[in-house]
């Protein structure tokens, strides 16, 4: 295994009852790289993204993170982990922000970003506050540290939920559709947070629907439809004039 | 299991169901009746009124159903006007004291329900029927009621299944209603499982029954939705 | 003897005795609160389990506790209770009738009730936490039990405060019907005094204010812990 992998996805298939809805997907993150998923709703590119980190099972495939395989079992012809606690460190070493922030309401600013560090990965509080006061710093909300989520606008609650993430020091970051559920006003001071962060050498996944964050951005585009990869390549590529014709339409549609 | 006993006993205890069944019946009634009248005054313009109405729904949700009952049936046979008066014949029956206490204490709580469910009604669709040119009674009948009253009847079912269980105490004054008979079996045989296990079973029949029927009434009254609505918590609701 | 004398501190005064006897039914209240605490978790998590038959024990629990009678279950343990103790004392060579003491079987009794409602607010509370929290506690490689008790439980408690504060309510006026196992609790006690000194009329208004204070009181108390707890809330949810 190439020690600069840091993601490898092989074959991933994942059905809801008779619907299969990833039919066979793989991919490989290096060091650094920051992948674009991109595809129409229902192509499947969340449901990928959750397989990831194990918050669906897929049916098959393989997972490694950093050169470590997520250990399955067969039961009755589904996969699943071998150990939890395994899922749990893999877990915590994967970043993951989600469309609706999900920040922990009866938690802070502060309580939220410092959570995961103090409990988890069980570190001196004293050192995990000073971490949290600097990210809250980079991310721009340092002044809402004691505020309630519920007190935040949603472009602040999802730079605090980057800023959560991060405190982990992930390895990858997954990023579920960050701006999706953001008033459009609110869209750039996400999109801002995320191009320090890949500029910074960030290996991350995004899947979006910010054309822009693609094609500037990122340094590689997959394009998903149907539940496969209809094409991948640099933003360059996939965005100048051999792209495919599917992917053509799909950007058409944005007016991109 | 002893199942001559257990027949024994249910057909003991069914000779009192007619009882607990008139007690539910009168008081569930007449509380009814007595809550419209609350509510009316609570949400009136009259100051007194309103006034009057706040302490009868705070007097009677917030003291046990038990010593308002004893208060009727003990109390008010200490004063000489009552006693001398037309209504002594029927005050002075047990099974009278009993419903006056029931319908009394169920109004307070059946009050604060419509109350709930008059304030869910949206001012969009008063404004609504006033722009149509209703106003009064008129208002009231046609739009405010029934909408009110599908809004409370989730939290309404819950207090007459309530009512139910309330009917139990008329055996502390002597009415001799399922649950009386089924503590004198108790205390007669000793056997105390048994007797538990009919009693509760008629019980849970009837709030069966009652359950039943406002769940229809409720799928009578919303068809004009398309999932069904989500129930009210179970507990009374606070008070106010 | 004088109204002041019977009310007051004094040696024929039943002041002191009814204050004492309200302090017992806050604490049979209390007691009952916190056994129906623990019953109310282990049944919501048998309601809200994978198990079938988990979920069915729960659902059988919460039914029987809700629709029968609290006068009905009072009987049941306590006579029930006593003849188990009979039995084990009998056992262990003790003849002769043994007791449940009074204030165990009420408190247990009412426990047990209250452990069913709780158990719908412990499990309304938990259906409330939005799933989304819950994965981002998993995605952060939180532990089951981590996450049980980091996530669930506080927001569960928040949650749970006004349902709580209901059952409190309910369980107050229950705690009333605990008086037939002959507990001198503050309806025991004003029952006595109503019949020692004949004034039926007084001693029940009295005994019905004491506890319009206890609820009152209680009612205060519980909104001023729902205003705490929502402090991470938006104003207007705060408020509701």
């Amino acid at each position: 295994m190439a020690s600069a992998n840091r993601l490898l996805v092989r074959n991933i298939r994942k059905s809801f009852g008779t619907h299969e809805v990833l039919k066979g997907i793989s991919l490989e993150a290096r060091d650094g790289d920051v992948i674009s998923i991109l595809g129409a709703s229902g192509s499947g590119k969340s449901t990928f993204l959750r397989c990831i980190n194990l918050l669906e099972i897929a049916n098959e495939g393989e997972i490694w993170v950093d050169g470590e395989q997520i250990q399955m079992t067969r039961h009755h012809g589904q996969n699943r982990p071998q150990s939890q606690k395994q899922v749990d460190r893999i877990r915590s070493e994967l970043g993951m922000v989600f469309q609706s922030f999900n920040l922990w309401s009866h938690m802070t600013i502060l309580e939220n970003i410092i959570e995961g560090p103090v409990h988890v990965l069980k570190r001196p509080k004293a050192d995990c506050i000073a971490e949290a006061e600097a990210l809250l710093e980079k991310v721009g909300i340092a002044d809402k540290r004691h505020a309630y989520p519920a007190h935040l606008s949603g472009g602040q609650q999802q730079r605090a939920a980057i800023a959560r993430s991060l405190a982990m020091k992930p390895k990858v970051m997954l990023f579920d559709e960050p701006t999706s559920a953001l008033d459009p006003e609110l869209v750039g001071e996400v999109l801002r947070v995320m191009r320090a962060l890949a500029e910074e050498g960030m290996t991350m996944l995004v899947v979006t629907h910010e054309m822009s964050f693609a094609r500037d951005v990122s340094n590689r585009v997959i394009f998903m439809r149907q539940g496969v990869i209809d094409s991948d390549g640099a933003p360059q590529d996939m965005f100048g004039s051999n792209a495919s014709p599917a992917f053509r339409q799909f950007i058409g549609n944005f007016g991109a | 299991m002893d199942f001559p006993f257990l027949l024994q006993t249910m057909k003991t205890l069914l000779a009192a169901l007619p009882m607990t069944l008139a007690l539910f019946l009168l008081s569930v009634s007449c509380g009814l009746v007595l809550a419209l009248l609350i509510v009316w005054m609570r949400v009136g313009g009259n100051a007194v009124a309103r006034n009057f109405a706040k302490g009868y729904i705070f007097v009677f949700r917030g003291s046990p159903l038990l010593i308002q009952m004893f208060l009727i049936f003990y109390g008010l046979g200490q004063f000489g006007f009552i006693r001398y008066s037309f209504l002594w014949p029927a005050l002075r029956e047990p099974f009278v004291c009993a419903v006056l206490a029931l319908a009394l204490c169920t109004a307070g709580y059946t009050a604060e329900i419509f109350r709930g469910g008059l304030r869910a009604v949206s001012p969009r669709e008063i404004e609504a029927a006033r722009a149509i040119g209703m106003s009064g009674g008129l208002l009231v009948r046609r739009i405010l009621a029934p909408i009110a009253f599908r809004h409370a009847l989730p939290a309404y079912s819950t207090e007459v299944v309530m009512m139910v269980k309330s009917t139990a105490l008329a055996s502390l004054v002597t009415v001799w209603e399922v649950t009386g008979v089924a503590q004198r079996l108790i205390s007669q045989t000793y056997r105390t499982m048994e007797v538990f296990l009919c009693a509760a079973l008629i019980y849970l029949v009837l709030n069966f029954i009652i359950l039943q029927a406002f769940a229809a009434l409720e799928r009578r009254l919303s068809r004009h939705r398309d999932t069904a609505p989500r129930p009210l918590p179970n507990a009374k609701p606070q008070i106010a | 003897m004088t109204f002041i004398e019977m009310l007051g501190f004094g040696q024929k005064g039943w002041a002191g005795l009814l204050l004492g006897a309200a302090l017992l039914t806050i604490c049979v209240t209390a007691t009952a609160l916190v056994i129906g605490a623990c019953l109310g978790a282990v049944v919501a998590s048998a309601k809200l389990s994978g198990s079938r038959s988990l979920r069915l024990i729960g659902h059988v629990y919460t039914t029987v506790f809700r629709g029968v009678p609290e006068l009905l279950i009072i009987y049941v343990i306590y006579f029930g209770g006593s003849a188990a103790v009979t039995a084990v004392g009998s056992f262990l060579g003790y003849t002769g009738f043994l007791g449940l003491p009074s204030f165990v079987a009420g408190a247990l009794a009412v426990g047990m009730i209250s452990g069913a409602y709780q158990a719908e607010v412990y499990r309304g509370a938990f259906l409330a936490i939005s799933r989304g929290e819950l994965e981002a506690a998993q995605a952060i490689g939180m532990a089951k039990g981590l996450r049980f008790r980091r996530i669930i439980m506080p927001q569960v408690v928040r949650l749970a405060i006004p349902g709580i504060g209901n059952v409190w309510q309910l369980s107050l006026k229950d705690s009333a019907l605990v008086s037939v196992t002959g507990l001198a609790e503050l309806m025991r006690t004003t029952q006595i005094a109503a019949g020692s000194t004949r004034q039926y009329f007084l001693f029940f208004i009295i005994g019905g204010c004491l506890y319009l204070v206890l609820t009152s009181l209680s009612d205060r108390v519980f909104q001023r812990a729902e205003r705490r707890a929502n402090r991470s809330m938006p104003a207007s949810m705060g408020q509701a």
